[in-house]
């Protein structure tokens, strides 16, 4: 079920009350076990199945290579616990893209060949908890965390239903030892979980599909040409989406994990305020992006080796990072233009170096700006469904197309010109701190108008809002 | 090492405030502020009714038959049919699957796809709607067929929930009250070449059955009215084609697409046929200049008759008879509730004499 629905407020109102009212701490367990499948199973039961059967055999391979006494043996547990997450992502999420690709590939060596279209129905969320569970394995293998002898913790752990099916991506090695213990809470914290879920949900309501989601749509779905006012706009509009979307789905899983007692780690950090692609990736996606550093680059070999092996790493990391997203090449290119951005980057860190006039307030703000525009020119190969768009974007962007028809009205561009702008100040306003730290620092009047105006905002907006964007991931 | 069994060392920072106040305060001016938007949304003349939702289209949908009677179409049947007088008049509770500013094909297609339907389909037949190749028309259809195929435990769950709110808020108007709208009345100085023309204002009532009303302030005359029936002619003017295609190529696009809406209409009313089911399509009254746009722009000489001969479905087209085409739209679009029942009390005999054809 969708966080953003009617359905989630009973079930969470419910959920929270019985939790909170169960004395033992294994019951509670239970409870939350029960409701995170409720949680899944809701958008496809047979798919709560296949959820349990990943993790219960992630389990079993967790054990195997924490006994295996040869180093050999335990490197074939984890190969294994690696072949089959991946062979079930690639089944369900990257069949019929394997499929089409072999039909392309063979078609220019003069083969035909017709493959079956596979009617795949893509289980929602599998690409965070294959990861969740995978984390588990690797951790084991890496010596970082030790197994779990319960079965129940280790399924709970991988389905807890506020990060399940959008992230962030909580590795085991983080949720387990908070599964120990009964979780006191502390001052304020469900309330101060409350009011991340209100935020969260303001964000992906309001400021995503009310906001910005109109002239996003309007734009990547346009058949011609644009002015580049338009394009902008769109992509502009897209940018804003995609993060309060996200992140609002992070937040509302931070909150909702609060209420019960649970701890999760911060998923962004006000990336539009990134100084350098690097810095973007360290607030961006967190879970995510140390995810791959842990478990593919620095097995690759990090910058162990040299500047040269360092960026072919580096360019690995991005294309898998691209694929994640979806099975299309356009997701590919974002991740290795993204690729490319980070080598430039640290090419130009090795020659002029981090020089004391780099760290003028103007430079940075210049530097900030333009990581921005090159980040949202990028999100033209992820948002748009085909290359033919992407060009055709890029090119009105940089003003090379002639003519363009004007698309988007004048509400949508305030519409997406007053976001756009109150993002960039929000996120340059607290790159450097949290938001913990500056709600301890407002007075109470006006966190109560801001909680107010969030929640008076979500009730107008009406509906049932509509699916997240990384649900599809 | 972190362990499974070690105490976990990350614990997220708590602002320190008075929260247990905070949250006092929110709620109670949160409840302050619904109540009072709702007084004034009943102030402005709106009354609780059902948003016709994707949710509730789809549950209309799971209730067909293999021997139902369904309505398809666009708004005109969805306001001008009677469900109960359609009941004793047909023996039959209808279905009413009509939608408001749909193309009724990709409907009557998903019915008449699925193989174990073998019922009886009354179609609202308005030419330019009928063959619309893509656009927003086709895009509402699509989607409350996506929201029927796709429908999970948790949307269906939330629909009750939301059915039970609508019923008792006035203010809970999709469209009309939501954020989104209340942003459109802003006024801002347009954009050359860009916007839609504006949807209708809320005009009618839904019930679970998704029977549509008119609401009586749109049946008097009054701004409501106006506003309505002045809305009509931008709606039903096709949009310019695209400039970055040729015109002459976009015709032909057209004209191809439009004979291949002939030929899968034609196809889909002898599928259900072969199965046994029945069809009837029906072009329901309408006035003033709206009528005048529509005849001249689909003339009953083209996609009417076209439809007609091609799939060898009877129709019932209101002009022919006197009983039915005296009776004037308010809005030029729609009858009001009394008239509709009287509408379907006469146009029972019609339909019962073509689907004995």
């Amino acid at each position: 079920m969708l966080f953003n629905s009617l359905t989630f407020v009973v079930f969470f109102v419910v959920v929270v009350s019985a939790y909170w009212a169960l004395r033992s701490w294994p019951a509670r367990k239970n409870l939350l076990l029960v409701a995170s499948y409720i949680f899944y199973g809701a958008w496809n039961p047979p798919f709560a199945l296949l959820l349990f059967a990943t993790t219960a055999l992630d389990f079993f391979l967790g054990a195997q290579i924490a006994s295996a006494q040869e180093p050999r043996a335990r490197k074939a547990w984890m190969v294994a616990s690696v072949t089959s997450n991946l062979s079930m992502l690639g089944f369900f999420k990257y069949g019929n893209f394997l499929l089409e690709n072999t039909q392309w590939l063979l078609a220019r060596c003069g083969i035909a060949y017709s493959p079956p279209h596979l009617d795949i129905f893509l289980p929602i969320g599998i690409s965070f908890y294959t990861f969740h569970s995978l984390s588990y394995t690797l951790d084991v293998y890496r010596g970082v965390c030790q197994p779990t002898k319960s079965l129940r913790d280790f399924v709970l752990a991988v389905s807890f239903f506020p990060q399940l099916v959008a992230g962030p991506i909580v590795r085991a090695a983080d949720f387990l030892p908070q599964l120990v213990a009964a979780p006191a809470l502390r001052r304020g914290q469900f309330y101060w979980g409350l009011l991340l879920m209100t935020l969260g949900m303001f964000e992906k309501i309001v400021l995503a599909d009310t906001m910005l989601s109109g002239a996003a749509d309007a734009v990547f779905g346009y058949g011609g040409p644009l002015p580049a006012l338009d394009a902008w706009a769109g992509v502009l509009a897209f940018s804003g989406q995609i993060f309060f979307d996200f992140a609002g789905y992070s937040t509302c899983a931070i909150g909702a994990a609060l209420c019960l007692g649970f701890h999760l780690k911060d998923n962004f950090r006000f990336p539009y305020a990134a100084i350098g692609f690097s810095d973007f990736w360290r607030r961006w996606h967190i879970s995510l992006s140390t995810f791959l550093r842990d478990f593919l680059y620095i097995p690759l070999g990090g910058n162990r080796s040299g500047p040269t092996r360092a960026a072919i790493n580096l360019m690995i990391v991005m294309f898998i990072g691209g694929l994640w997203h979806g099975a299309a090449w356009t997701f590919v290119v974002w991740g290795l233009i993204h690729g490319v951005l980070l080598v430039i980057e640290r090419l130009a860190r090795a020659i002029g170096g981090d020089a004391p006039w780099t760290e003028a307030l103007p430079v940075k703000l210049l530097l900030g700006l333009a990581t921005y525009a090159g980040v949202c020119l990028t999100w033209v190969f992820f948002r748009a469904t085909d290359f033919t768009t992407a060009s055709r974007l890029v090119h009105a962007m940089v003003g090379l197309l002639p003519h363009g028809d004007p698309l988007l009205t004048t509400r949508a561009l305030v519409k997406v010109g007053c976001v756009s702008a109150g993002l960039l100040v929000a996120h340059w306003s607290l790159r450097d701190t949290s938001v913990e730290a500056v709600v301890a620092k407002m007075p109470r009047w006006l966190v109560t108008t801001l909680w107010t105006l969030m929640l008076g905002a979500i009730i107008l907006t009406q509906g049932n809002g509509n699916a997240f964007i990384y649900f599809q991931f | 090492m972190p362990s499974s069994t070690s105490s976990f060392d990350f614990v997220r920072p708590i602002p320190e405030q008075s929260w247990r106040g905070i949250l006092l305060a929110v709620l109670l001016v949160t409840a302050v502020a619904t109540v009072g938007w709702e007084i004034r949304a009943r102030a402005w003349g709106y009354a609780p009714t059902l948003n016709d939702t994707t949710d509730l289209w789809a549950q209309r949908r799971e209730a067909v038959r293999p021997d139902s009677l369904a309505i398809v179409g666009d708004s005109r049947p969805h306001f001008d049919l009677d469900l109960d007088v359609l009941e004793q008049g047909l023996g039959r509770r209808p279905i009413q699957l009509a939608r408001d500013g749909s193309c009724a094909y990709p409907v009557l297609a998903d019915l008449t796809n699925d193989e174990s339907f073998h019922g009886t389909i009354i179609c609202s037949l308005v030419p330019g709607m009928m063959i619309a190749p893509g656009g927003p028309l086709m895009a509402n259809s699509e989607e409350i067929l996506k929201r029927y195929h796709h429908w999970t435990l948790a949307q269906r769950s939330g629909h009750e929930l939301g059915m039970r709110l609508e019923e008792h808020i006035a203010f809970l108007k999709e469209g009309e009250l939501d954020l989104d709208a209340l942003l459109a009345k802003i006024p801002l100085p347009p954009r050359a070449g860009t916007g839609h023309p504006p949807g209708p204002p809320y005009f009618g009532s839904l019930d679970r059955e998704r029977r549509e009303r008119m609401i009586d302030q749109c049946a008097q005359p009054g701004w409501l009215q106006d506003r309505v029936k002045h809305g009509w002619p931008a709606l039903m003017t096709p949009p310019p084609p695209p400039s970055y295609v040729p015109k002459d190529v976009f015709m032909a696009n057209m004209g191809k697409a439009v004979e291949q809406r002939f030929h899968d209409i034609a196809a889909a009313v002898a599928k259900l046929r072969a199965r046994g089911g029945k069809l009837v399509f029906v072009r329901f009254p309408m006035g003033g200049e709206l009528k005048k746009i529509e005849d001249l722009g689909t003339p009953r000489a083209g996609i009417w008759t076209r439809i007609l001969k091609d799939s060898g479905a009877p129709g019932i087209y209101f002009e022919d008879f006197p009983e039915l085409s005296a009776f004037t739209p308010p809005e030029n679009s729609h009858l009001s509730a009394p008239d509709s029942v009287e509408f379907t009390k006469r146009l029972v005999p019609h339909l019962k004499k073509a689907l004995a054809q």
